[in-house]
């Protein structure tokens, strides 16, 4: 079993020497949560997981986000307004699919008033299982993602 | 004790409204009421200080027994007063509490969407829970409406 | 353009989303196909505030960004399965939805939980209840510009947070509850685990108290503001600390004690203010209590099993009313069974809904800046920081803001002064 704390500075580290290079901004939306990915997400820039010193930040607009951090069943009701953000963003961009509702709807699946995977509506790049998945998780995913942001950076010449 | 007094005073309160009374459980007092009655036993509980009004719970009797339910729950301390009454599943029409009971309006935009049952009066009968998108008629807690088992 | 388009103004919430003033997009114009079923759709947009000048003259709230279709999927699962979906309502309060359903649940079966299960459920209720406050204690801070009180009370909150792990595996969803008891012991390592998180959290309370009732700018944005009477909280129907923090003595566990808490009674807390402060006070003040709780359990757990001996797959046919106090307040939950594995009707409502109720009730008249503080003093469903507003003026226009606009409209309103 891997060791929690020996995992979890390696991911820090990776974060740093990434972070040097790039300061990704998250943007966090809510298709129809219970809020326990949600406050996870939260707890993940919180000061005992604190990935915002590594320049890691939540904001709230699309047109800044390099990385949709996404939650949830997708309700009817959220489908549409996720379906704008996502269009909102400018490339490169990602989605992270956190928590298992995220990906398959979870407990909700068969629900009248859900779609059920965030990756019917919009693509998804990494996705988080867990209900919810805890904080380090979650870091460990947003890390995946930062690594193929940096390679999509370098692919890309002059912007 | 105190549960047995409050239930007294609620049923002495509502005698002239309730032609039966019924105790589910020792501290639960069930009220069968009319739906022309609705509103003054609710105004009754309410002008003498009795409980509040917590939920209002919608049910369907079954597409062949031809009715739904609607229950209004009324708390006050350990006591629940239950005013119970019954509609057709077509053409159901209550009164809207909200002129005695402001909080009511929630409760009842939220029975109609589920249900298909009218409630005449309401300030407010827009789509509380259910997306804009949802189609007119189709309403989702009535047996009649099915969805499919949990992911299977 | 066929299928009945129509040119409409921008969507809200998402154009004029960064918080400058973006007069280019709110006048860009967009084609949006508009469906047959509804030719004057609704914006959406969670709430919608007329506003004269900078005063709220009338409110609504538009729900169903959360709603997911619960109440009608019970019917379609066992009463095994609805544990795991209702525990899902709510990922603050999990452990209280839980319960709430076995205690029903329990009563139609006819079942007697032993004693010890019951003081378990009690203790995680209140350590639920510990999380949930410090949660709200950080999420309010943040609505008021306080974001250094935000990062230290959730930083304390990962203690419980810890506890609960400890206790259960998991932080959230701790899955504690079984029909017919808990499935997780507490042991001596544990106990004594839960009194130092306890011991910890009670200093650092205490220096929270302190900050919101002495702190000028905290107290300029919540003392005499959203004040409701005795009289007014009683007729709208409140419940929870709201009600409380104007003198309404109403809290489930004290007026009818249910599972553990006749052998561990709760002093009420209550405030007379009915302002915003006294609410901040009073949630306060149940963390207290609550750490007095939790000592008190865990100093007097009563020996026995974790379960009954066997709880039926069939629940007996009836109906039963289940009323548990959650962190935001009476939690009413109507169970009915026909006798099969599955239920015939579980209705849930939770105290959010009965305290939106009375926030849009008590908005028209206040200032445009002190709609965030009066949200967030009820202590609603946090997490919807995509909520769009929409104001109406008295000509006839409106605008579309993000809540994050409103909040900074708030703190900005307030420094100014």
């Amino acid at each position: 079993m891997m060791n929690l704390d020996t995992a979890w500075q390696t991911a820090l580290d990776r974060v740093k020497t990434w972070a040097r290079v790039n300061s990704p901004w998250l943007l966090h939306y809510n298709t129809g949560s219970c809020n326990g990915c949600d406050i996870e997400i939260l707890a993940t820039l919180t000061p005992r997981f604190d990935l915002e010193r590594f320049g890691v930040k939540l904001q709230g607009s699309p047109r800044h986000a390099d990385i949709l951090v996404c939650t949830g069943p997708v309700t009817l009701q959220s489908r549409d307004r996720l379906l704008r953000i996502y269009e909102q963003m400018p490339e490169p961009k990602f989605v992270a699919a956190i928590g298992s509702c995220a990906i398959s709807g979870g407990v909700f699946q068969g629900c009248y008033n859900i779609v059920g995977h965030i990756d019917e509506v919009i693509p998804v790049d990494v996705y988080v299982p867990g209900c919810p998945p805890r904080p380090e998780a979650i870091a460990d995913g947003i890390i995946k993602l930062l690594h193929s942001l940096q390679v999509a950076e370098a692919g890309r010449g002059t912007e | 004790m105190d549960v047995e007094k409050d239930l007294m005073i609620a049923e002495s309160l509502l005698e002239i409204h309730a032609p039966s009374f019924n105790h589910p459980e020792p501290h639960r007092l069930d009220v069968e009421i009319e739906t022309g009655d609705l509103l003054d036993g609710a105004r009754v509980l309410v002008n003498s200080g009795w409980g509040y009004l917590s939920a209002v719970t919608g049910l369907d009797l079954g597409v062949e027994a031809g009715e739904f339910e609607v229950l209004y729950h009324f708390c006050a301390r350990e006591a629940v007063t239950t005013l119970r009454v019954r509609v057709p599943r077509v053409g159901g029409v209550v009164p809207s509490l909200f002129q005695v009971i402001p909080s009511a309006g929630f409760y009842e935009r939220e029975l109609a969407e589920m249900f298909g049952i009218t409630v005449e009066g309401a300030p407010d009968s827009s789509r509380l829970f259910l997306p804009d998108a949802w189609p007119e008629g189709v309403y989702p807690l009535r047996k009649d409406y099915e969805i499919s088992d949990s992911g299977n | 353009m066929p299928g009945g388009a129509a040119v409409l103004p921008p969507t809200p919430g998402i154009l004029i989303s960064d918080g400058e003033s973006n007069m280019h997009d709110a006048n860009e114009t967009f084609i949006i196909p508009i469906g047959p079923q509804h030719p004057a759709l609704k914006e959406p947009g969670h709430f919608q505030f007329s506003v004269d000048g900078e005063v709220v003259t009338g409110a609504s709230v538009r729900l169903g960004y959360v709603h997911r279709g619960i109440e009608k999927a019970t019917e379609a699962r066992n009463w095994v399965q609805n544990l795991y979906l209702l525990e899902r309502i709510c990922g603050i309060c999990s452990h209280i939805h839980a319960m709430a359903y076995c205690l029903g649940v329990e009563r139609l079966a006819g079942v007697e939980v032993p004693p010890r299960a019951q003081a378990i459920r009690v203790l995680t209720a209140e350590l639920e209840r510990v999380h949930s406050h410090l949660l709200w204690l950080g999420v309010a801070a943040h609505e008021a510009g306080f974001d250094t009180l935000f990062m230290y009370s959730w930083r304390d909150r990962e203690t419980v947070m810890d506890a609960l792990e400890n206790l259960s595996g998991n932080r959230v969803h701790y899955s504690v509850n079984v029909l017919g008891g808990v499935k997780y012991d507490v042991d001596e390592p544990r106990a004594q685990a839960i009194f130092a998180v306890v011991d910890f959290l009670e200093e650092r309370t205490r220096h929270y108290l302190n900050v919101v009732s002495s702190d000028a700018m905290f107290v300029q944005r919540t003392r005499g503001i959203g004040v409701t009477s005795k009289e007014q909280s009683l007729r709208l129907g409140e419940i929870g600390p709201t009600a409380r923090a104007a003198g309404v003595p109403r809290d489930v566990r004290v007026e009818a004690p249910y599972a553990a808490y006749g052998a561990y009674p709760v002093e009420i807390i209550l405030e007379t203010a009915g302002d915003l402060e006294a609410r901040f006070i009073v949630r306060i003040n149940e963390l207290f209590e609550s750490y007095r709780l939790i000592r008190a359990i865990l100093g007097d757990l009563p020996e026995g099993p974790l379960t009954v001996q066997r709880m039926p797959r069939k629940i007996p046919a009836g109906e039963t009313i289940s009323r548990v106090e959650a962190p935001r307040g009476e939690l009413f939950y109507f169970i009915k069974s026909n006798g099969t594995d599955r239920p015939e009707r579980i209705k849930v409502r939770t105290p959010t809904l009965c305290n939106l109720a009375s926030v849009v009730a008590l908005a028209p008249g206040h200032h445009l800046a002190d709609i965030p503080m009066l949200l967030v003093g009820v202590d609603p469903c946090f997490s919807c920081n995509d909520r769009g507003v929409i104001l109406d003026y008295p000509d006839g226009e409106h605008d579309h803001w993000t809540w994050d606009k409103l909040r900074q409209f708030a703190i900005d309103h307030y420094r100014n002064r």
